[in-house]
């Protein structure tokens, strides 16, 4: 039996379990056995097997704290995958079963799996369908972890199928007023995004030929499993090389190395007069900003947001726009570097049209969760500003540490807005809870009525504002340090947004905290924090602040992945800038990943 | 109906040729045509349903007179290709089956006779479509 | 104990105390003694601790570094002899930029205690900056909030027990009642408190920035105290907006730092295992090699020129930066580094376009007023360009200097008007920001930053001082007050020894109040500075005039409150002397806003001590600029020479003392009528009474249009965005209308036709079925001879044959 297939890899077991325990249970839940009345069981069950994912998920990400290290855990400083898990499933297509985690990705699924906990505790008002509910959110929870942690792309591409049916249902069924239409909205643009998404999948899979990496390419991308022995290992390269035909591949570590080769094949075909590389960089950068989301595509979230329940614009908020940042640093930028590099204007002026644009709109919302989404697009504008920043050229001396910054900033922006959004939108649920209203105009005075609630409500608004000692700041410090770098005018829209967004929330802060006495209907309900929402809220607002003041705990990990990346793609500008016309392409050295 | 009555000259021709000659199958295909001929003029005029009964009797007997006559050497002559006794034995069938239909027959007669107070076959239409 | 060590832990100590503070009543607060009534013993406890370790470090440094008696400086006044200190003076200075000079020890110490971000070459770190400079603020900024703590424990005991706020109207028709918040004060203090010193104690920009944020937003909670308040809290949010407009300058300064050097830090920072320290921005800027001259940094200067270095092989790059140099690249950047920085000064100092959030912060408790917003947060704006000095570029200093000017008469002019006993005392307070910020403007570090310390003293004892007699009047207006002095002797003597000091009253050339000392170093600076630039003589005049201005406003305050007869008798009955806990403040206060600016025989004094920290390469003067001509900065020490100092001092005596004339004419003796004045002169009245309609500007200018535009956003994400989306939804169901249409009528009406047709047939048919049976019987005939008749013609032959 080939080893690299065998059920003894040592991450297998860890990892399947972090992606399908939560579909595994439910479908538990979903069987008859389970009658519905029991809607206690089925919400302690569903608590209790997102806390399992998280426990498991920590004790990938932090073996220190469960004694010793293992195989599957993670090894701090590594920069490459690590917790590697390969078997075949369609080998007509060559798509492999191939999980794996980085340091970008672990603690996006470490966010994941927190969030998701608390979401389930956050589900306790959810009385209609319960059983329902739990069945689709936990389905959704594995939806999400396994595109963060699939190495293949047909895989990453179920999974993220997977995530936005559960989704539909969930903002359709459980939503507000607007439901349906907030629901379809939600599904239409995101359907769009994986349908050129797919195009371009398959795309790059039938221009794909592993035939053209060299062996130390096929075992660093994981093509041929570096657990075999020597002679197995050299056999499964012979294999590859020798074949007649081009050997196809979903790799996407493999689809890195080819999209890098100077000889890329996706740089030498042409379509309608752009290259195969921009083509699939486009449709893949309009499937994942749709779900960022970038303005002008942004028009769902609101919508989403404000109609779906408390948890799952939690989540929404939380991990689903992650994933287009996610597929934007992992897919994008390294199998299509050609494009990139090309592209680099239209990733930060879009990031920086939405952070202006969401910051105004949000100043003129009077719906509190609109304001809140409309945050959200313009925090999320940071990302795509820093994950776009290719400054590597300038004065051709290919100093990469301005863009690696920005790429970090980008993700620690993406987690700490995780961290904030989330708690936003549970601050606004718990109001919401209570009153049944969102109008900002009819609020005030909340402070004095609710005064637990209002001081962590200010302290995940401060967070959200950007307030140095909250996690906000790092990245958007980080990000707007970087873009200077790349674009001055840029960098100044980008600075300047800082005023707006003191502005909106501010103002939002004195609207519904501050102020002598409620102005709204329900003021008999706001009672004080019970002790399951303080227990979801504090969580949220010391992470807030732990990441704002140690951000290093998570540099520790995103770092060494994000640098090593940047500095490959560093490196490749430089081959591709400074490749003499009379120096035949192909002599160039392709660069092996260390 | 001209076509009709042209093809009983085409059948009545020989008859009348042969009157000289032996008795052939012809003759008794004649006689079975006429036979049957009367039966189904029985059938179609008689508003008796005991009549019809009859003009069915008449057409079964005139194909009867058809077996017997196409099955019998004496009338073929020797050397022609002869059904041996299949003739009669299907003739005893249908004499059979006509005892066997004619029983049927009159029992749904009397039943309808008893339901309906007539015999009359046109009044019977209640199964039309 | 190595000095270099034992300094960052003491200061550490002295940074962290009032944190700890803060988490403590954050935490516990409410059940600390009866209604949270310790907290102020805990938040007080750690502030003398920080003061305390403060002075302790204090000793730690003048042990190692004792003041030089002959050190030119502000306090010099009298000697004349600066000249032969001078070259000692410098050669320290070159030790200082090199770090390790074997003489003089380091003069600054830095270093850092941990990385928030390191990627590559960059760093983003908390660290210390320890100078002069650093102690000095250190022991000033604990000694006043020491100060305040002790006068705010008694100022806010009306918040022990449950407060009625008549300020606020509910809808019911009742004032609102609630519970005193008296620990979550305190809190905010020390929260404040740790901000600051973070601020003074920060190692780099970034952090700097960092703390500059977490001042802002604790000025944001103290100035929305009584957040139930409209006013209070809408003050609130426009001090931290109109704060982030310049902060949003001080962040393209930080980006252009940032992007082309890639440090944020002054320092040099050692990086360890025999290889060079990595440059600071005070090194970049003004290398030792270039005598500490400001030149533009290679970093920048390769930046501006990325054209040509994209055109030069690596190799030959670095021989080409010294002509790129030449040709002015990178200057553009570096004064836009230096404004950029700047900007966020102005936002903080309430400088001039952005001062309006100052007079609207006094929504807060007076104590917060005095520690906030004027001795120490609004300073360190000040304190900032202080620090930051060495990179700023002629030019720039040139932008600082008008920009003050501006903000001192500005200020000065309102402050002339306002009746808000806070209010007069905001202004000046700007208006000697503004002081300030001219001074280091035109080339007087020493003597902007002496300012700010002995400011921090008056000006902390004015407003503690209006804090009293608010306290004993409860109201602000000044036309209700008068004769106070008689009931509150204390409060009245303690605040003419600060209107006394801020005014720069002394004896000219013998002794003066600390006022005296710094408001006649930065007059002598600016002299010094108007006679070598004549183009830029206004400056000089914006000071006189100023110190006109300032005299004649502070004693119409002093006048209007404490002289003459009582205006108002209601509230004059109710009027008292502040409980000891306050007054006790104010008198020590007073003491120090005396003293502060005296040089001891030894030669120990605040200008001195300032000296040490003096940034390398400033002392000797500067010329140069691009965008404005060519600037002279004569060197500070130039500033006391004969001529110009006798000038100045006459100068700032004469104007003072007018002013002060003007005013008890006016106010004291009212041989003039300020009603008959402000109706001759009703539109300017009216003009500074509006307060120059700056609100009203910016309302106009900035506030419509951006919520203008953010309804538009908002409307284009409704009405545009979500239109086209929604109407591809209606074209797609319309499609799908007509889809279902032709699925309707056409398909399935063909298959229901064939149905139909069939069944029809069948309806036909079944006529046939008539259920006669003679009719069968025909019909079987029929049938037959018809088949029978076909079948012969069809087939001839089988008849035939």
């Amino acid at each position: 039996m080939d080893p690299a297939a065998s059920l003894t890899q040592p991450a297998l077991w860890p990892l399947t379990a972090i992606v399908f325990l939560p579909a595994l249970v439910a479908a538990f839940l979903s069987l008859p056995i389970v009658p519905k009345a029991r809607e206690e069981f089925i919400r302690w069950t569903t608590l209790l097997t997102t806390a399992v994912v998280f426990v498991l998920s920590l004790w990938m990400a932090w073996p220190q704290l469960f004694g010793a290290a293992g195989p599957a855990q993670f090894k701090l400083g590594e920069p490459g995958m690590q917790a590697v898990v390969k078997l075949p499933w369609i080998k007509a297509f060559g798509i492999e079963y191939l999980l794996g985690v980085d340091g970008i990705s672990l603690p996006l699924v470490v966010l994941t799996t927190f969030l998701s906990m608390l979401a389930a505790a956050a589900s306790w008002p959810i009385t209609k369908h319960v059983k329902a509910y739990h069945v689709l959110f936990l389905l959704l929870v594995t939806g999400m972890l396994g595109v963060f942690v699939s190495l293949d792309f047909f895989l990453f591409y179920v999974f993220w199928e997977v995530m936005l049916l559960p989704m539909y249902f969930l903002i359709g069924i459980w939503g507000g007023p607007r439901r349906e239409y907030a629901a379809i909205k939600f599904f239409l643009y995101t359907l769009l995004g994986s349908v050129l998404m797919l195009l371009a999948i398959l795309m790059l899979y039938f221009t794909s030929d592993l035939r053209q990496l060299a062996p130390e390419q096929l075992l660093a991308s994981h093509v041929v499993s570096p657990a075999l022995d020597a002679a197995a290992q050299a056999d499964a390269v012979k294999a590859i090389t020798a074949a007649q035909a081009p050997v196809h591949t979903f790799n996407l570590l493999a689809l890195a190395q080819i999209g890098q080769l100077p000889n890329s094949p996706f740089a030498a075909v042409q379509l309608w007069g752009m290259t195969l590389e921009k083509w699939a960089f486009l449709l893949l950068l309009i499937g994942f900003v749709i779900k960022v989301p970038v303005v002008p595509v942004h028009t769902w979230l609101p919508d989403a947001h404000v109609e779906a329940p408390t948890p799952i614009s939690m989540i929404l908020a939380g991990v689903l726009l992650k994933l287009g940042g996610y597929g934007i640093l992992r897919i994008c930028y390294p199998i299509c570097p050609g494009a990139g590099l090309d592209f680099a204007w239209l990733v930060c002026g879009l990031g920086v049209v939405s952070m202006v644009y969401g910051a105004f709109a949000a100043l003129a919302q009077k719906d509190f969760k609109r304001m809140v989404a409309y945050s959200s697009v313009s925090h999320m504008g940071y990302v795509m500003l820093g994950l776009g920043v290719w400054s590597a050229v300038a004065g051709h001396e290919y100093r990469w540490d301005a863009w690696a910054q920005g790429v970090n900033g980008a993700m620690f922006q993406m987690l700490a807005h995780g961290i904030s959004s989330a708690g936003m939108f549970f601050m606004v649920g718990v109001l919401y809870d209570r009153v049944h209203h969102r109008n900002l105009e009819e609020f005030g005075g909340i402070f004095n009525r609710m005064p637990v609630y209002s001081g962590l409500a200010i302290a995940v608004f401060f967070a959200g504002l950007g307030l140095p000692g909250l996690c906000g700041f790092i990245g958007e410090v980080l990000v707007t340090l970087s873009s200077w770098n790349y674009s001055r005018v840029l960098a100044v829209i980008s600075a300047f947004t800082v005023i707006l967004t003191a502005a909106y929330i501010l103002w939002a802060i004195q609207r519904v905290y501050l102020g002598a006495e409620y102005k709204g209907p329900h003021g008999d309900h706001l009672t004080p924090i019970t002790p399951r929402e303080l227990a979801i809220a504090t969580p949220l607002v010391f992470f807030a602040i732990l990441f704002g003041v140690a951000p290093q705990i998570l540099f520790n990990y995103v770092t060494p992945s994000v640098n090593r990346q940047v500095e490959t793609l560093a490196d490749w500008t430089r081959r591709v800038h400074d490749a003499a016309p009379a120096q035949p392409v192909a002599a160039a050295a392709p660069r092996i990943a260390p | 109906m001209s076509g009709m009555l042209g093809s009983t000259a085409a059948i009545v021709g020989p008859m009348f040729a042969a009157t000289t000659a032996d008795v052939s199958v012809t003759h008794y295909l004649v006689v079975g045509a006429i036979l049957f001929t009367a039966g189904i003029v029985c059938m179609a005029v008689k508003r008796n349903a005991l009549g019809v009964l009859m003009g069915i009797e008449l057409v079964l007997n005139g194909a009867n007179v058809n077996f017997v006559a196409f099955a019998s050497p004496y009338l073929r002559g020797q050397g022609a290709p002869a059904l041996g006794l299949d003739g009669q034995v299907i003739a005893l069938f249908v004499i059979l089956l006509a005892a066997a239909e004619a029983a049927v027959a009159l029992a749904i007669t009397l039943n309808f006779y008893n339901n309906h107070s007539t015999v009359d076959v046109d009044r019977a239409d209640d199964l039309k479509g | 104990m190595d000095i270099a060590a034992q300094l960052p832990l003491l200061l550490g100590l002295a940074w962290l105390a009032p944190l700890v503070s803060f988490v403590a009543i954050l935490f516990f607060g409410p059940r600390m003694g009866p209604h949270g009534r310790n907290a102020a013993w805990v938040a007080t406890a750690a502030i003398v601790t920080s003061l305390v370790l403060s002075l302790f470090a204090a000793g730690t440094w003048l042990g190692a570094h004792p003041v030089q008696a002959a050190h030119h400086g502000a306090g010099g006044h009298g000697d004349g002899d600066h000249g032969e200190s001078h070259a000692a003076d410098a050669a320290g200075h070159a030790g200082h930029a090199s770090g390790h000079d074997e003489a003089h020890g380091p003069l600054a110490y830095a270093g850092d205690w941990y990385a928030l971000y390191e990627g590559g070459a960059l760093r983003l770190t908390i660290g210390w900056y320890i100078d002069a400079l650093t102690v000095l603020m250190f022991v000033v900024v604990t000694f006043i909030a020491t100060c305040i703590h002790v006068y705010a424990s008694g100022y806010m005991h009306d918040e022990l027990h449950d407060v009625t706020d008549h300020e606020v109207h509910l809808s019911g028709g009742g004032h609102l009642h609630r519970p005193g918040r008296f620990p979550r004060f305190f809190q905010a203090l020390s929260l404040f408190c740790f901000s600051m010193l973070g601020i003074v104690i920060a190692g780099n920009l970034a952090m700097v920035f960092i703390f500059w944020e977490l001042v802002g937003i604790c000025s944001w909670f103290l100035i929305g105290f009584y957040y139930e308040r409209k006013s209070a809290s809408t003050a609130a949010n426009k001090a931290f907006i109109v704060n982030r407009v310049g902060d949003f300058g001080m962040l393209i300064g930080l980006m252009a730092l940032w992007g082309a050097l890639g440090t944020l830090h002054f320092a040099d920072s050692p990086v360890g295992g025999g290889e060079p320290a990595r440059p600071g921005l005070f090194s970049l800027v003004r290398p030792a090699a270039g005598g500490h001259a400001i030149q533009v940094p290679d970093g920048m200067v390769k930046f501006a020129a990325a054209a040509e270095v994209a055109k030069t092989p690596a190799a030959e790059v670095a021989g080409k930066i010294d002509g790129w140099r030449g040709m002015g690249l990178g200057r553009w950047l570096l004064f836009t580094a230096g404004v950029g920085i700047f900007c966020g000064c102005v936002g903080k100092s309430a400088q001039f376009p952005l001062f309006v959030w100052l007079p609207d912060a006094m929504e807060g408790p007076t104590p917060v007023s005095a520690l906030v917003h004027s001795a120490t947060m609004v300073a360190a704006g000040v304190y900032l360009v202080g620090r930051f000095y060495p990179v700023l570029t002629p030019d720039v200093l040139l932008v600082i200097a008008y920009v003050g000017a501006i903000t001192l008469f500005i200020a000065a002019t309102i402050a002339l008007v306002a009746n808000d006993i806070k209010r007069v005392l905001a202004y000046s307070t700007v208006s000697q920001l503004g002081y300030m910020m001219l001074a280091l403007g035109v080339g007087g570090w020493s003597a902007g930053l002496f300012h700010l310390v002995t400011h921090a003293f008056f000006k902390s004892l004015l407003f503690l001082c209006s804090g009293s007699v608010i306290h004993a009047c409860h109201t602000n207006d000044m036309r209700k007050m008068g004769g106070l002095a008689r009931v509150m002797p204390w409060t009245a003597g303690t605040m003419l020894v600060g209107c006394l000091a801020i005014i720069g009253a002394g004896i000219p050339f013998v002794i003066g109040l600390s006022g005296y000392y710094s408001k006649d170093a930065i007059l002598a600076q600016a002299l010094s500075f108007a006679q070598a630039n004549p183009a830029h003589s206004i400056l000089y005049l914006a000071v006189a005039g100023g110190a006109f201005l300032t005299a004649f406003y502070m004693f119409r305050l002093w006048f209007m409150t404490f002289a003459g007869e009582p205006r108002d008798h209601h509230v004059a009955d109710h009027a008292h002397e502040s409980p000891a806990v306050m007054v006790a403040p104010l008198v020590v206060l007073s003491v120090l806003a005396v003293v502060a600016g005296w040089t001891l025989p030894g030669g120990f004094g605040l200008a001195n001590l300032l000296e040490q920290a003096r940034p390398a390469g400033t002392a000797e003067g500067m010329t140069g600029g691009f965008a404005f001509g060519t600037l002279v900065f004569p060197a500070e020490h130039l500033s006391h020479e004969g001529a110009i100092h006798v000038t100045a001092t006459l100068t700032a005596f004469a104007t003072a003392l007018a002013g002060v004339v003007l005013a008890a004419l006016m106010y004291l003796v009212r041989i003039i009528s300020p009603a008959v004045v402000a109706t001759i002169l009703r539109p300017a009245y009216a003009f500074l009474a509006g307060r120059w309609y700056f609100d009203e500007l910016y309302h106009a200018l900035f506030v419509v249009p951006v919520l203008g535009i953010a309804k538009l956003a908002s409307g284009t994400d409704r009405g545009v965005i979500d239109r086209i989306i929604d109407g591809l939804a209606w074209t797609a169901r319309q499609l799908a209308g007509i889809d279902a249409w032709i699925d309707r009528t056409l398909v399935d009406g063909l298959v229901n036709a064939t149905a139909t047709a069939t069944w029809n047939a069948g309806l036909e048919l079944k006529k046939l079925q008539t259920g006669h049976l003679r009719q069968y019987v025909m019909f079987i005939v029929v049938g037959t001879v018809a088949l029978f008749v076909l079948a012969s013609l069809l087939f001839r032959t089988s008849i035939a044959g």
